[in-house]
Protein backbone atom coordinates (compact mmCIF):
# COMPACT_ATOMS: atom_id res chain seq x y z
CA UNK A 1 0.00 0.00 0.00
CA UNK A 2 2.76 2.07 0.95
CA UNK A 3 4.83 1.90 -2.34
CA UNK A 4 1.50 2.67 -4.65
CA UNK A 5 0.96 5.70 -2.27
CA UNK A 6 4.51 7.27 -3.09
CA UNK A 7 4.03 5.58 -6.91
CA UNK A 8 0.77 7.68 -6.97
CA UNK A 9 2.12 10.91 -5.13
CA UNK A 10 4.42 10.79 -7.80
CA UNK A 11 2.54 10.98 -10.45
CA UNK A 12 0.10 13.31 -8.86
CA UNK A 13 3.25 15.71 -8.28
CA UNK A 14 3.68 15.50 -12.34
CA UNK A 15 0.21 16.71 -13.18
CA UNK A 16 -0.47 19.06 -10.89
CA UNK A 17 2.70 21.21 -11.74
CA UNK A 18 2.15 20.38 -15.39
CA UNK A 19 3.76 23.22 -16.45
CA UNK A 20 6.46 23.55 -14.86
CA UNK A 21 7.13 19.50 -15.58
CA UNK A 22 7.05 20.04 -19.40
CA UNK A 23 9.91 22.80 -19.21
CA UNK A 24 11.90 21.05 -17.10
CA UNK A 25 11.33 18.07 -19.35
CA UNK A 26 11.76 20.54 -22.91
CA UNK A 27 15.45 21.52 -20.83
CA UNK A 28 16.24 18.47 -20.01
CA UNK A 29 15.74 17.47 -23.32
CA UNK A 30 18.05 20.30 -25.00
CA UNK A 31 20.67 19.82 -23.03
CA UNK A 32 20.36 16.34 -23.33
CA UNK A 33 20.62 16.53 -27.18
CA UNK A 34 23.97 18.64 -27.31
CA UNK A 35 25.34 16.41 -24.92
CA UNK A 36 24.52 13.73 -27.03
CA UNK A 37 25.55 15.55 -30.12
CA UNK A 38 29.31 15.77 -28.48
CA UNK A 39 28.93 12.30 -27.70
CA UNK A 40 27.83 11.07 -31.17
CA UNK A 41 30.29 13.11 -32.80
CA UNK A 42 32.68 12.07 -30.15
CA UNK A 43 32.30 8.29 -30.89
CA UNK A 44 32.44 8.88 -34.59
CA UNK A 45 35.82 10.42 -34.73
CA UNK A 46 36.99 7.08 -32.11
CA UNK A 47 35.57 4.99 -34.86
CA UNK A 48 37.23 6.25 -37.35
CA UNK A 49 40.78 6.73 -35.70
CA UNK A 50 40.55 2.70 -34.75
CA UNK A 51 39.40 1.83 -38.69
CA UNK A 52 42.14 4.47 -40.01
CA UNK A 53 45.21 3.51 -37.24
CA UNK A 54 43.48 -0.92 -38.29
CA UNK A 55 45.42 -0.05 -41.64
CA UNK A 56 48.78 1.34 -39.96
CA UNK A 57 51.66 -0.54 -41.52
CA UNK A 58 55.81 -0.75 -40.87
CA UNK A 59 58.00 -0.78 -43.49
CA UNK A 60 60.34 -2.40 -42.66
CA UNK A 61 63.66 -1.45 -45.41
CA UNK A 62 66.01 -4.23 -46.06
CA UNK A 63 69.51 -3.48 -47.47
CA UNK A 64 70.29 -4.21 -50.88
CA UNK A 65 73.01 -6.07 -50.69
CA UNK A 66 71.27 -8.44 -47.82
CA UNK A 67 71.43 -11.85 -48.86
CA UNK A 68 67.75 -14.35 -49.24
CA UNK A 69 69.22 -16.26 -45.72
CA UNK A 70 69.27 -12.43 -43.94
CA UNK A 71 66.50 -11.46 -45.56
CA UNK A 72 64.54 -14.98 -44.11
CA UNK A 73 66.19 -14.28 -40.77
CA UNK A 74 64.49 -10.75 -40.59
CA UNK A 75 61.27 -12.41 -41.72
CA UNK A 76 61.77 -15.43 -38.85
CA UNK A 77 62.38 -12.90 -36.22
CA UNK A 78 59.39 -10.42 -37.27
CA UNK A 79 56.92 -13.28 -37.28
CA UNK A 80 58.15 -14.20 -33.58
CA UNK A 81 57.29 -10.69 -32.65
CA UNK A 82 53.72 -10.43 -30.62
CA UNK A 83 52.58 -7.35 -32.53
CA UNK A 84 53.10 -8.70 -35.88
CA UNK A 85 49.70 -9.68 -37.61
CA UNK A 86 51.12 -10.57 -41.47
CA UNK A 87 53.80 -9.79 -43.13
CA UNK A 88 54.35 -9.03 -46.24
CA UNK A 89 57.17 -9.19 -48.50
CA UNK A 90 57.98 -6.85 -51.31
CA UNK A 91 61.01 -7.38 -53.43
CA UNK A 92 62.98 -4.43 -55.52
CA UNK A 93 61.18 -5.36 -58.74
CA UNK A 94 57.47 -5.66 -57.46
CA UNK A 95 58.55 -1.88 -55.67
CA UNK A 96 59.81 -0.66 -58.83
CA UNK A 97 56.22 -1.86 -60.66
CA UNK A 98 53.98 -0.44 -58.16
CA UNK A 99 56.09 2.96 -57.88
CA UNK A 100 55.73 2.79 -62.01
CA UNK A 101 51.83 2.55 -61.74
CA UNK A 102 50.98 4.80 -58.96
CA UNK A 103 53.38 6.95 -60.56
CA UNK A 104 53.29 6.67 -64.95
CA UNK A 105 54.59 10.35 -65.45
CA UNK A 106 57.36 10.13 -62.98
CA UNK A 107 58.22 7.09 -63.75
CA UNK A 108 60.42 8.52 -66.32
CA UNK A 109 62.79 9.61 -64.81
CA UNK A 110 64.02 6.38 -64.07
CA UNK A 111 64.59 5.04 -67.43
CA UNK A 112 68.26 6.44 -67.25
CA UNK A 113 68.89 4.31 -64.21
CA UNK A 114 70.83 1.67 -65.15
CA UNK A 115 69.60 -0.08 -61.78
CA UNK A 116 66.57 -0.37 -59.62
CA UNK A 117 66.74 2.29 -57.11
CA UNK A 118 63.54 1.07 -54.87
CA UNK A 119 65.15 -1.14 -51.58
CA UNK A 120 62.92 -4.75 -51.27
CA UNK A 121 61.12 -4.04 -47.83
CA UNK A 122 59.09 -5.66 -45.77
CA UNK A 123 55.40 -4.48 -44.96
CA UNK A 124 54.29 -5.68 -41.34
CA UNK A 125 50.49 -5.12 -40.29
CA UNK A 126 50.37 -4.88 -36.96
CA UNK A 127 47.96 -6.27 -34.42
CA UNK A 128 45.61 -3.03 -32.98
CA UNK A 129 46.65 -3.77 -29.21
CA UNK A 130 49.88 -2.85 -30.18
CA UNK A 131 49.30 0.38 -32.29
CA UNK A 132 49.78 3.18 -29.77
CA UNK A 133 52.90 5.53 -30.22
CA UNK A 134 54.90 4.18 -27.81
CA UNK A 135 55.23 0.68 -28.90
CA UNK A 136 55.64 1.45 -32.53
CA UNK A 137 58.70 3.46 -31.04
CA UNK A 138 60.35 0.37 -29.42
CA UNK A 139 59.55 -2.08 -32.14
CA UNK A 140 61.02 0.18 -35.01
CA UNK A 141 63.86 0.33 -32.79
CA UNK A 142 63.96 -2.90 -32.24
CA UNK A 143 63.78 -4.19 -35.94
CA UNK A 144 65.96 -1.15 -37.01
CA UNK A 145 68.63 -2.90 -35.35
CA UNK A 146 68.45 -6.60 -37.30
CA UNK A 147 71.04 -7.24 -39.51
CA UNK A 148 70.06 -6.55 -42.94
CA UNK A 149 67.54 -3.84 -41.92
CA UNK A 150 68.38 -0.24 -43.47
CA UNK A 151 65.80 1.72 -41.81
CA UNK A 152 62.06 1.19 -40.50
CA UNK A 153 59.75 3.51 -41.47
CA UNK A 154 55.82 4.41 -39.88
CA UNK A 155 53.04 7.15 -39.64
CA UNK A 156 54.37 8.75 -36.26
CA UNK A 157 52.78 11.55 -37.14
CA UNK A 158 49.81 10.69 -38.32
CA UNK A 159 49.36 8.13 -35.30
CA UNK A 160 50.41 11.05 -32.63
CA UNK A 161 47.96 13.59 -34.29
CA UNK A 162 44.92 10.81 -33.87
CA UNK A 163 46.01 10.18 -30.66
CA UNK A 164 45.56 13.72 -29.65
CA UNK A 165 42.49 14.37 -31.35
CA UNK A 166 41.08 11.61 -29.47
CA UNK A 167 42.28 12.71 -26.45
CA UNK A 168 40.91 16.80 -27.10
CA UNK A 169 37.71 15.35 -27.50
CA UNK A 170 37.51 12.98 -24.29
CA UNK A 171 39.00 15.83 -22.47
CA UNK A 172 35.51 18.48 -24.56
CA UNK A 173 33.15 15.26 -23.80
CA UNK A 174 34.38 15.69 -19.95
CA UNK A 175 33.96 19.47 -19.73
CA UNK A 176 31.31 19.74 -21.65
CA UNK A 177 29.24 16.75 -20.21
CA UNK A 178 30.00 18.38 -16.84
CA UNK A 179 28.50 21.75 -17.78
CA UNK A 180 25.59 20.17 -19.16
CA UNK A 181 24.95 18.08 -16.26
CA UNK A 182 25.27 21.06 -13.80
CA UNK A 183 22.58 22.86 -16.34
CA UNK A 184 20.36 19.80 -15.90
CA UNK A 185 20.56 18.82 -12.26
CA UNK A 186 19.90 22.77 -11.96
CA UNK A 187 16.83 22.99 -14.11
CA UNK A 188 15.26 19.50 -12.24
CA UNK A 189 16.16 20.14 -8.98
CA UNK A 190 13.88 23.66 -9.78
CA UNK A 191 11.20 21.80 -10.56
CA UNK A 192 10.90 19.46 -7.83
CA UNK A 193 11.40 22.33 -5.12
CA UNK A 194 8.16 24.04 -6.65
CA UNK A 195 6.70 20.89 -6.04
CA UNK A 196 7.89 20.46 -2.87
CA UNK A 197 6.58 24.70 -2.54
CA UNK A 198 3.37 24.03 -3.81
CA UNK A 199 2.63 21.06 -1.69
CA UNK A 200 4.62 22.86 1.34
CA UNK A 201 1.11 22.55 3.54
CA UNK A 202 0.76 18.56 3.11
CA UNK A 203 4.55 18.10 3.59
CA UNK A 204 3.42 19.63 7.09
CA UNK A 205 1.00 18.00 7.84
CA UNK A 206 2.97 14.46 6.59
CA UNK A 207 5.31 15.42 9.26
CA UNK A 208 2.57 16.41 11.65
CA UNK A 209 1.15 12.51 11.28
CA UNK A 210 4.74 10.88 12.17
CA UNK A 211 5.84 10.49 8.29
CA UNK A 212 9.56 10.02 7.90
CA UNK A 213 11.87 12.05 5.94
CA UNK A 214 12.70 9.69 3.38
CA UNK A 215 8.62 8.85 3.23
CA UNK A 216 8.12 12.14 2.06
CA UNK A 217 11.13 13.00 -0.31
CA UNK A 218 10.00 9.91 -2.45
CA UNK A 219 7.77 10.65 -4.35
CA UNK A 220 9.68 13.90 -5.41
CA UNK A 221 12.97 11.54 -6.29
CA UNK A 222 10.58 9.53 -8.28
CA UNK A 223 9.07 12.47 -10.16
CA UNK A 224 12.93 13.96 -10.81
CA UNK A 225 14.07 10.21 -12.14
CA UNK A 226 10.21 10.23 -14.43
CA UNK A 227 11.33 13.84 -16.01
CA UNK A 228 14.93 12.89 -15.92
CA UNK A 229 13.88 9.06 -18.07
CA UNK A 230 11.28 11.77 -19.80
CA UNK A 231 13.55 13.98 -21.31
CA UNK A 232 16.42 11.36 -22.36
CA UNK A 233 13.60 9.77 -24.45
CA UNK A 234 12.85 12.98 -26.14
CA UNK A 235 16.44 13.96 -26.59
CA UNK A 236 17.21 10.52 -28.18
CA UNK A 237 13.96 11.13 -30.22
CA UNK A 238 15.25 14.12 -31.38
CA UNK A 239 19.11 13.36 -31.70
CA UNK A 240 18.13 9.93 -33.85
CA UNK A 241 15.91 12.39 -36.25
CA UNK A 242 18.73 15.08 -36.66
CA UNK A 243 20.85 11.89 -36.83
CA UNK A 244 19.05 10.27 -39.94
CA UNK A 245 18.52 13.49 -41.82
CA UNK A 246 21.93 14.51 -41.86
CA UNK A 247 22.81 10.94 -42.95
CA UNK A 248 20.02 10.57 -45.53
CA UNK A 249 21.40 14.44 -46.73
CA UNK A 250 25.04 12.99 -46.99
CA UNK A 251 23.92 10.21 -49.03
CA UNK A 252 22.56 12.46 -51.60
CA UNK A 253 25.58 14.60 -51.72
CA UNK A 254 27.49 13.30 -54.75
CA UNK A 255 30.93 15.08 -53.50
CA UNK A 256 31.06 13.22 -50.82
CA UNK A 257 30.30 9.58 -52.29
CA UNK A 258 32.24 6.86 -50.41
CA UNK A 259 32.38 8.92 -47.40
CA UNK A 260 29.48 7.86 -46.08
CA UNK A 261 29.73 4.61 -45.00
CA UNK A 262 33.29 5.59 -43.49
CA UNK A 263 31.28 8.35 -41.15
CA UNK A 264 28.06 8.55 -39.49
CA UNK A 265 27.20 5.59 -36.96
CA UNK A 266 24.61 5.50 -34.32
CA UNK A 267 26.29 2.93 -31.60
CA UNK A 268 23.66 0.81 -29.49
CA UNK A 269 24.83 2.45 -26.40
CA UNK A 270 23.60 5.91 -26.85
CA UNK A 271 19.75 5.08 -26.00
CA UNK A 272 20.62 3.58 -23.49
CA UNK A 273 23.58 6.40 -21.89
CA UNK A 274 20.98 8.82 -22.83
CA UNK A 275 18.10 7.83 -21.20
CA UNK A 276 20.09 6.42 -18.33
CA UNK A 277 21.83 9.57 -17.60
CA UNK A 278 18.21 11.72 -17.66
CA UNK A 279 17.19 9.51 -15.01
CA UNK A 280 20.10 9.77 -12.81
CA UNK A 281 20.47 12.98 -13.26
CA UNK A 282 16.78 13.52 -12.40
CA UNK A 283 17.29 11.33 -9.86
CA UNK A 284 20.12 13.17 -8.16
CA UNK A 285 18.92 16.81 -8.59
CA UNK A 286 15.84 15.59 -6.83
CA UNK A 287 17.78 14.00 -4.02
CA UNK A 288 19.74 17.26 -4.01
CA UNK A 289 16.29 19.01 -3.55
CA UNK A 290 14.35 17.23 -0.83
CA UNK A 291 17.80 16.36 0.97
CA UNK A 292 16.98 19.36 3.59
CA UNK A 293 13.53 17.11 4.41
CA UNK A 294 15.58 14.18 5.85
CA UNK A 295 16.90 16.58 8.55
CA UNK A 296 14.25 18.79 9.57
CA UNK A 297 12.81 18.50 12.63
CA UNK A 298 9.31 20.52 13.30
CA UNK B 1 3.29 9.45 31.10
CA UNK B 2 4.34 13.51 30.09
CA UNK B 3 6.14 14.87 33.01
CA UNK B 4 7.59 18.73 32.34
CA UNK B 5 10.62 19.75 34.40
CA UNK B 6 11.27 23.73 34.13
CA UNK B 7 10.99 23.59 30.62
CA UNK B 8 11.73 26.93 29.32
CA UNK B 9 11.51 28.52 25.66
CA UNK B 10 12.06 31.80 24.31
CA UNK B 11 11.35 33.38 20.73
CA UNK B 12 13.93 35.80 20.71
CA UNK B 13 13.88 37.91 23.36
CA UNK B 14 9.80 36.79 24.10
CA UNK B 15 9.14 33.81 26.40
CA UNK B 16 6.94 31.91 25.42
CA UNK B 17 7.18 28.83 27.81
CA UNK B 18 9.21 30.30 31.63
CA UNK B 19 9.81 27.21 33.97
CA UNK B 20 7.18 24.93 33.55
CA UNK B 21 6.67 21.70 36.16
CA UNK B 22 3.78 19.28 35.96
CA UNK B 23 2.83 15.79 34.95
CA UNK B 24 0.11 14.12 32.78
CA UNK B 25 -1.03 10.36 34.03
CA UNK B 26 -2.27 7.43 31.90
CA UNK B 27 -6.11 8.24 31.07
CA UNK B 28 -6.29 10.85 32.17
CA UNK B 29 -7.64 14.26 30.30
CA UNK B 30 -6.02 17.66 31.26
CA UNK B 31 -7.46 21.02 29.66
CA UNK B 32 -4.48 23.65 29.11
CA UNK B 33 -6.09 26.95 29.36
CA UNK B 34 -5.09 30.57 29.28
CA UNK B 35 -5.32 33.48 26.99
CA UNK B 36 -3.61 33.82 23.52
CA UNK B 37 0.09 34.15 23.92
CA UNK B 38 0.12 32.26 27.29
CA UNK B 39 2.40 29.85 25.52
CA UNK B 40 -0.53 27.01 25.20
CA UNK B 41 0.83 26.09 21.56
CA UNK B 42 4.21 26.05 22.43
CA UNK B 43 3.77 23.40 25.28
CA UNK B 44 1.69 21.22 22.86
CA UNK B 45 4.68 21.91 20.22
CA UNK B 46 7.84 21.10 22.57
CA UNK B 47 5.32 17.51 23.06
CA UNK B 48 5.34 16.48 20.11
CA UNK B 49 9.38 17.57 19.11
CA UNK B 50 8.62 20.70 16.58
CA UNK B 51 10.35 22.57 19.03
CA UNK B 52 13.00 21.86 21.30
CA UNK B 53 13.03 23.82 24.71
CA UNK B 54 15.84 26.07 25.81
CA UNK B 55 15.86 24.51 29.17
CA UNK B 56 14.12 22.09 31.28
CA UNK B 57 13.16 17.88 30.29
CA UNK B 58 10.54 16.73 28.85
CA UNK B 59 9.68 12.87 29.33
CA UNK B 60 6.91 11.20 26.87
CA UNK B 61 6.27 7.60 27.94
CA UNK B 62 10.23 8.02 29.60
CA UNK B 63 11.80 9.32 26.72
CA UNK B 64 13.45 12.57 26.74
CA UNK B 65 12.35 14.59 24.15
CA UNK B 66 14.63 17.57 24.11
CA UNK B 67 17.70 14.96 23.58
CA UNK B 68 15.58 12.71 20.64
CA UNK B 69 17.34 12.86 17.21
CA UNK B 70 15.13 14.58 14.21
CA UNK B 71 15.23 11.09 12.75
CA UNK B 72 13.26 9.72 16.12
CA UNK B 73 10.59 12.61 16.10
CA UNK B 74 8.22 10.97 13.47
CA UNK B 75 7.93 7.10 15.25
CA UNK B 76 7.55 9.56 18.21
CA UNK B 77 4.09 11.11 16.63
CA UNK B 78 3.42 7.83 15.52
CA UNK B 79 2.10 7.40 19.40
CA UNK B 80 0.18 10.40 19.27
CA UNK B 81 -2.96 11.95 17.69
CA UNK B 82 -2.82 15.60 16.89
CA UNK B 83 -5.48 17.84 15.80
CA UNK B 84 -5.43 21.41 15.54
CA UNK B 85 -7.30 24.84 14.77
CA UNK B 86 -6.80 24.67 11.20
CA UNK B 87 -7.46 21.09 10.29
CA UNK B 88 -4.56 20.68 7.97
CA UNK B 89 -6.27 18.47 5.61
CA UNK B 90 -5.27 17.67 2.30
CA UNK B 91 -8.59 18.93 0.46
CA UNK B 92 -8.51 17.32 -2.85
CA UNK B 93 -8.76 14.43 -1.25
CA UNK B 94 -11.17 12.31 -0.06
CA UNK B 95 -12.11 11.55 3.76
CA UNK B 96 -11.19 8.19 3.07
CA UNK B 97 -7.72 9.19 1.70
CA UNK B 98 -7.56 11.89 4.83
CA UNK B 99 -7.72 9.50 6.92
CA UNK B 100 -5.80 6.20 6.11
CA UNK B 101 -2.90 8.47 5.80
CA UNK B 102 -1.39 7.68 9.17
CA UNK B 103 -2.22 3.91 8.48
CA UNK B 104 0.21 3.90 5.02
CA UNK B 105 2.48 5.82 7.26
CA UNK B 106 2.59 3.05 9.35
CA UNK B 107 2.90 0.09 6.90
CA UNK B 108 -0.62 -0.76 7.79
CA UNK B 109 -1.75 -3.51 5.54
CA UNK B 110 -4.57 -2.16 3.28
CA UNK B 111 -7.40 -4.51 4.44
CA UNK B 112 -6.75 -3.45 8.25
CA UNK B 113 -6.30 -0.65 7.11
CA UNK B 114 -9.63 0.09 5.40
CA UNK B 115 -11.41 -1.76 8.58
CA UNK B 116 -9.77 0.57 11.02
CA UNK B 117 -10.87 3.43 9.06
CA UNK B 118 -14.56 2.54 8.77
CA UNK B 119 -14.58 1.76 12.57
CA UNK B 120 -13.33 5.44 13.29
CA UNK B 121 -15.33 7.34 10.63
CA UNK B 122 -18.56 5.51 12.47
CA UNK B 123 -17.05 6.26 15.93
CA UNK B 124 -17.23 10.39 14.81
CA UNK B 125 -20.24 9.84 12.58
CA UNK B 126 -19.02 10.66 9.04
CA UNK B 127 -18.74 6.85 7.85
CA UNK B 128 -21.22 8.25 4.68
CA UNK B 129 -19.12 10.61 3.70
CA UNK B 130 -16.01 8.41 2.83
CA UNK B 131 -16.26 9.12 -0.44
CA UNK B 132 -16.46 12.81 -0.69
CA UNK B 133 -13.32 15.33 -0.70
CA UNK B 134 -12.97 16.89 2.44
CA UNK B 135 -12.76 20.19 0.60
CA UNK B 136 -16.30 20.52 0.30
CA UNK B 137 -17.50 19.61 4.04
CA UNK B 138 -18.51 22.03 6.61
CA UNK B 139 -16.32 22.99 9.28
CA UNK B 140 -17.17 20.77 11.92
CA UNK B 141 -16.90 17.71 9.41
CA UNK B 142 -13.93 18.58 8.61
CA UNK B 143 -13.27 18.98 12.45
CA UNK B 144 -13.87 15.42 13.22
CA UNK B 145 -12.16 13.82 10.12
CA UNK B 146 -9.31 15.38 11.22
CA UNK B 147 -10.11 14.03 15.03
CA UNK B 148 -11.13 10.74 13.25
CA UNK B 149 -7.18 11.05 11.56
CA UNK B 150 -5.94 11.42 14.88
CA UNK B 151 -7.40 8.75 16.41
CA UNK B 152 -7.12 6.23 13.56
CA UNK B 153 -3.68 4.30 14.72
CA UNK B 154 -5.05 4.11 18.46
CA UNK B 155 -2.68 6.64 19.91
CA UNK B 156 -2.07 6.85 23.60
CA UNK B 157 -1.68 10.29 23.85
CA UNK B 158 -4.13 12.76 21.99
CA UNK B 159 -3.02 16.32 21.55
CA UNK B 160 -5.48 19.44 20.48
CA UNK B 161 -4.63 22.72 19.61
CA UNK B 162 -7.30 24.93 19.78
CA UNK B 163 -10.08 22.45 18.12
CA UNK B 164 -13.10 24.00 18.59
CA UNK B 165 -11.23 27.59 17.51
CA UNK B 166 -12.72 27.93 14.03
CA UNK B 167 -16.30 26.39 14.86
CA UNK B 168 -19.11 27.79 16.24
CA UNK B 169 -21.23 26.93 19.53
CA UNK B 170 -23.34 24.12 18.56
CA UNK B 171 -20.53 22.52 17.00
CA UNK B 172 -18.01 23.16 19.52
CA UNK B 173 -20.28 21.16 22.06
CA UNK B 174 -20.65 18.32 19.08
CA UNK B 175 -16.43 18.06 18.95
CA UNK B 176 -16.46 18.57 22.69
CA UNK B 177 -18.69 15.34 23.48
CA UNK B 178 -16.37 13.49 20.71
CA UNK B 179 -13.62 14.24 22.50
CA UNK B 180 -15.14 12.82 25.92
CA UNK B 181 -15.87 9.74 24.79
CA UNK B 182 -12.48 9.09 22.88
CA UNK B 183 -11.37 9.61 26.09
CA UNK B 184 -13.96 7.42 27.96
CA UNK B 185 -12.44 4.31 25.82
CA UNK B 186 -8.95 5.47 27.64
CA UNK B 187 -7.10 7.32 25.34
CA UNK B 188 -5.17 10.43 27.42
CA UNK B 189 -5.75 13.68 26.22
CA UNK B 190 -4.18 17.43 26.37
CA UNK B 191 -6.26 19.99 24.61
CA UNK B 192 -5.10 23.20 24.79
CA UNK B 193 -8.39 26.01 23.92
CA UNK B 194 -8.94 29.57 25.48
CA UNK B 195 -12.65 29.05 25.59
CA UNK B 196 -13.81 28.69 28.82
CA UNK B 197 -17.09 27.15 27.99
CA UNK B 198 -15.08 23.87 26.23
CA UNK B 199 -12.84 23.59 29.36
CA UNK B 200 -16.22 23.79 31.78
CA UNK B 201 -17.56 21.24 29.31
CA UNK B 202 -14.92 18.93 29.07
CA UNK B 203 -15.14 18.11 33.26
CA UNK B 204 -11.20 17.67 33.33
CA UNK B 205 -8.23 18.75 34.97
CA UNK B 206 -7.69 21.94 34.12
CA UNK B 207 -4.14 23.94 33.99
CA UNK B 208 -3.88 27.12 33.70
CA UNK B 209 -1.07 29.61 31.79
CA UNK B 210 -0.33 32.92 31.66
CA UNK B 211 2.31 34.60 29.82
CA UNK B 212 4.48 31.28 29.74
CA UNK B 213 4.06 30.18 33.47
CA UNK B 214 1.37 27.86 34.93
CA UNK B 215 -0.84 29.86 37.38
CA UNK B 216 -3.16 27.09 38.15
CA UNK B 217 -3.96 23.28 37.85
CA UNK B 218 -6.92 22.47 39.59
CA UNK B 219 -9.22 19.35 39.35
CA UNK B 220 -8.44 15.73 38.53
CA UNK B 221 -9.83 13.40 36.02
CA UNK B 222 -11.96 11.26 37.79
Amino acid sequence: MRALYLLREAVTNLRVNRGNVMIGIVTTSFTLVCFGLYLLLYLNVKDLTGTLQSDIEVVVYLDPGASEQVVALVQKRLRTEPAANALAFVSKEQALQEFSEQFPEESLLLDGMEDNPFPASIIVSLSPRFQDTEFLGAFAERVGSLPGVTHVAYSQNWIDTLALTVSYFELGAAMIGMILAVATVTIIANTVRLSLHTRKEEIELLRLIGATGTFIAIPYVIEGTILGAVGGGLSLALLKGMFEFFRMELEASAWFGGVEHMLPVFPGQVPWLLVVTGMLLGCGSSVLSVFGLMKVRN
Amino acid sequence: MIQLFHVSKCYDRCVALDDVSFRIDKGECVILTGPSGAGKTTLLKVIFGAEIPDAGQILVQNRNIARLRGGAIPYLRRTMGIVLQNFQLLQKKTVYENVVLPLIIQGVKRREAWKRVLDVLKAVGMDHKQKICTGVLSAGEQQRICIARAIVTNPILLLADEPTGNLDPDLTVEIVELFKRIHAQGTTILLATHNRGVANQMQGRVVRLEAGQVVSDEGVTP
